[in-house]
């Protein structure tokens, strides 16, 4: 009886102390895989902030730009209103024998512009590009525009050519084109003003 | 005494106002401008954006400019090849004085000239020399006015530091 008894004893004894083994083994596995988790979630977590806060900040800059267009779309209408608005380009075809150095504007013998151009904005020019070179607000009726142009001619000579137009401004908008283009049959280069419709 | 008190104050805040006039532009975007350099070419400061530049007014009547001149070519020439810019605007009346000076003095950077002062005016600039340093968002970052020996310094560290940037 005793025997058995003892036999229970150890039988007992064992297997509590292979339980205890069982769990001292498994529970340093469990802790790490669980910390490992935790951290991976974290560096989810973070990484989704991020790229929330990225968009975030991604948007705001497109608000910014949209709402500095608009700002100055306003702007333009309230300053320059269509009734009264009348820009000035300026063009270039071929420019051979001219290389554009500045535009000096005058409206009924009054300064309003006065433009230097660098060699890249003239090469832009040349390339293709029309410049608004001014924009104003002018009352209906009979108005007058000399335009100067200074630069190289042929020959890399100092050239100095002005143009005069007059133009009526009605009702709307007015746009007017001062074209540089060359004359081939003279080597020289042409001044012409002229208004879209 | 109130009354000495005040018109002193009055008198001070006048001085500090003028002093600071170009002084205000700092933090600010740098008013484009276009001029007609002593190489002939029209510069214009917009087409230098992604640079850092450092404008400086000067005449030839101005000693300070003269002794200014020779340490901003040296930085001029050390950091050009790092994306920085010098100009040198120069606010005198005749400008054959100025090109006589450039030659003189042998300086590389490009000279511009303001005989009209209208780019003078844009800067507020009412002290000579006047240097602004323009970062490469094209935004005024430092202005000084006057030199004295040991600015240079400042003008290194401070050049140096955006074009870290």
């Amino acid at each position: 009886m005793t025997r058995k008894l003892l036999m229970n004893l150890a039988a007992g004894l064992s297997l509590a102390i292979a339980a205890t083994a069982v769990a001292g083994e498994s529970a340093p596995p469990d802790a790490a895989q669980s910390a490992s988790l935790a951290a991976d979630a974290e560096d989810a977590a973070s990484r989704d902030r991020f790229r929330a806060l990225d968009q975030d900040v991604q948007s705001l800059k497109k608000e910014v730009l949209d709402l500095n267009r608009d700002l100055f779309l306003l702007e333009e209408e309230l300053l320059f209103p269509a009734n009264s608005q009348v820009a000035f380009f300026i063009s270039m075809d071929v420019g051979e024998y001219f290389k554009l150095d500045s535009v000096r504007l005058t409206i009924d013998g009054k300064e309003v512009a006065n433009y230097l151009y660098t060699d890249r904005e003239a090469g832009s020019l040349l390339q293709g590009g029309v410049h608004r070179v001014h924009m104003a607000n002018l009352k209906a009726g009979d108005h007058e525009l000399v335009a100067i142009f200074t630069g190289q001619g042929p020959h890399s000579r100092e050239y100095r050519r002005g143009a005069t137009m007059n133009f009526s401004k009605g009702i709307g908008a007015k746009y007017v084109e001062l074209e540089i283009s060359d004359r081939v049959r003279k080597q020289q280069p042409e001044f012409v003003i002229k208004e879209w419709e | 005494m109130n009354i000495r008190s005040v018109l002193a104050g009055l008198a001070f805040s006048a001085f500090a106002a003028s002093s600071l006039a170009s002084s205000g532009l700092a933090g600010q975007p740098a008013p484009d401008f276009a001029l007609k350099s002593s190489s002939g070419q029209n510069l214009r400061l917009s087409e230098y954006r992604g640079d850092v530049v450092m404008i400086n007014f000067w005449a030839t009547w101005c000693g300070p400019c003269r002794q200014e001149m020779p340490l901003l070519d040296e930085l001029y020439s050390r950091y050009q090849r790092v994306g920085f810019n010098l100009l040198g605007v120069n606010i005198d009346d005749d400008s054959s004085r100025a090109m006589d000076m450039i030659d003189e003095l042998g300086v590389s950077f490009p000279v511009l000239f303001d005989s009209s002062k209208e780019v003078s005016r844009l800067y507020r600039v009412d002290a000579m020399p006047v240097t602004i340093i323009v970062d490469r968002e094209g935004n005024v970052r430092h202005v000084h006015q006057g030199y004295k020996p040991g600015y240079e310094q400042q003008y290194l560290d401070q050049v140096r530091s955006l074009l870290r940037e």
